[in-house]
């Protein structure tokens, strides 16, 4: 796989067939590279140690070692720019909305999800990335053009002073 | 009322209340136990459906016959579970609904909702042996009221109707509005309820149910629940049938104090 020109998914679920079948449907229908946990203790372990680059994370909500709301705050403090996707079959919907707000998600996937759907939410968070990566750029391009221009001013007071 | 009967009234809606707690726990439990493999099952479906595609494609430039009578099959197995997954996905929608465990508030909402609801969840009792003819009004408004113990009212009436039905027969669910009310009449046409029971159908502990299948607290409970959204139930019976009428006020329809 060309692990550097494609963007990198981190994908937890404590169930094992639910990280085999979204493996499958981007690896047979979309250009991402997955990293793929059953737990997240090793993912946010892998984050701190391996400084792998990640640049989407969908956590799932319910898990013994810790609840994906809990999870995606931990990788928020590590990972702030990187959009959170929390996919869930929980049912108390005004409980998750509630704990979504505390977290600032990008999205909120429910189980049983539609792939074309999933495949939406990724790819519209990762362009959300970009356009912030980008704006980042910009930004600091207009405060180099600001800093050039103010020495050019200083340079022209110089010459009349 | 008597104090009797008063008491007996508030036991059953202690039990209740307690098994529709417990209930609502099993619920939210089992939909999430269901909701993740299913999620994989659809999503594992979705992929063979796609692979068929693009292996079919891919064969147009090197035809082989027995290679595309095997993708016709798969192609087939595939839309059929397609269809097997939706049913599943929406029996779990429609517990989920019936529960309403998102909306254990006061709710304004379209009764015809809960109606079909519940119609769905006793289709396996009903199907092959009883017709359901609905008759739904459009000038029914949403009201005010506590979704899940309305649908818990209808559950009950139309599980009666149905027990009511020997061999085959037809319920009849009609909606309709009448000046500030709305009102909703189950018809079924079962052997009728003999003419001096009738008094005491809503009274907590009387059944004429066998033991272990009726604990003669439904028809109390409705009343209870009605009562609650200050509306009126009753019924009308003859050796034809019966008919349910319940009658609930468009403009607060609870009372604001009640639990």
């Amino acid at each position: 796989m060309k692990e550097n020109c494609n963007p990198t998914i981190m994908l937890v679920d404590d169930e094992e067939m639910v990280l085999s079948s979204i493996k499958s449907f981007l690896a047979i229908d979309a250009a991402y590279n997955l990293v793929a946990y059953t737990s997240p203790l090793k993912a946010l372990e892998d984050l701190d140690t391996n400084h792998k680059r990640v640049d989407l994370v969908i956590s799932d909500y319910l898990m013994p070692e810790m609840d994906g709301i809990t999870f995606l705050a931990r990788v928020k403090e590590k990972l702030p720019m990187v959009p959170r996707v929390l996919l869930t079959g929980y049912a108390d919907k005004e409980n998750a909305i509630k704990a979504i707000n505390n977290v600032g998600l990008y999205q909120y996937v429910e189980k049983p999800w539609d792939n074309e759907d999933l495949r939406l939410v990724i790819r519209n968070g990762l362009e959300k990335t970009t356009l912030l990566h980008q704006l980042e750029e910009k930004i600091r391009e207009v405060e180099r053009t600001q800093r050039e221009l103010s020495e050019v001013q200083k340079d022209i007071l110089r010459v009349f002073a | 009322m008597s104090k009797r009967r008063r008491e007996d009234e508030l036991m059953a809606q202690l039990i209740q209340t307690d098994k529709m707690a417990a209930l609502g726990l099993l619920v939210a439990g089992v939909a999430h136990e269901i909701n993740t493999p299913m999620g994989a099952i659809n999503s594992n479906n979705d992929i063979m459906t796609r692979a068929v595609a693009r292996i079919r494609k891919r064969l147009e430039r090197a035809p082989d016959n027995e290679a595309i009578r095997l993708l016709d099959i798969l192609g087939e197995v595939c839309r059929n579970n397609e269809i097997a997954t939706d049913r599943i996905m929406k029996i779990v929608q429609n517990l989920k609904n019936f529960a309403r465990l998102d909306e254990a508030e006061r709710k304004t909402v379209d009764i015809h909702e809960g109606i079909e609801s519940t119609l769905t969840l006793l289709r396996h009792q009903l199907r092959g042996r009883i017709r359901i003819l609905k008759e739904f009004s459009e000038d029914v408004p949403e009201i005010e009221c506590l979704p899940n113990q309305l649908n818990q009212v209808f559950m009950n009436v139309l599980v009666n109707a149905a027990q009511a039905i020997k061999h085959s027969g037809q319920i009849t669910v009609r909606t309709w509005r009448d000046n500030d009310n709305v009102r909703i009449s189950i018809t079924d046409t079962g052997i009728g309820i003999p003419r001096k029971n009738l008094s005491k159908i809503f009274d907590p502990g009387f059944t004429t149910k066998g033991v272990g299948v009726g604990t003669g607290l439904g028809l109390s409970i409705c009343y209870k629940i009605i009562q609650d959204h200050r509306g009126t139930i009753e019924a009308k019976t003859s050796n034809e049938g019966t008919t349910f009428i319940i009658s609930l006020p468009i403009e607060r329809s609870m009372k604001s104090a009640s639990r």
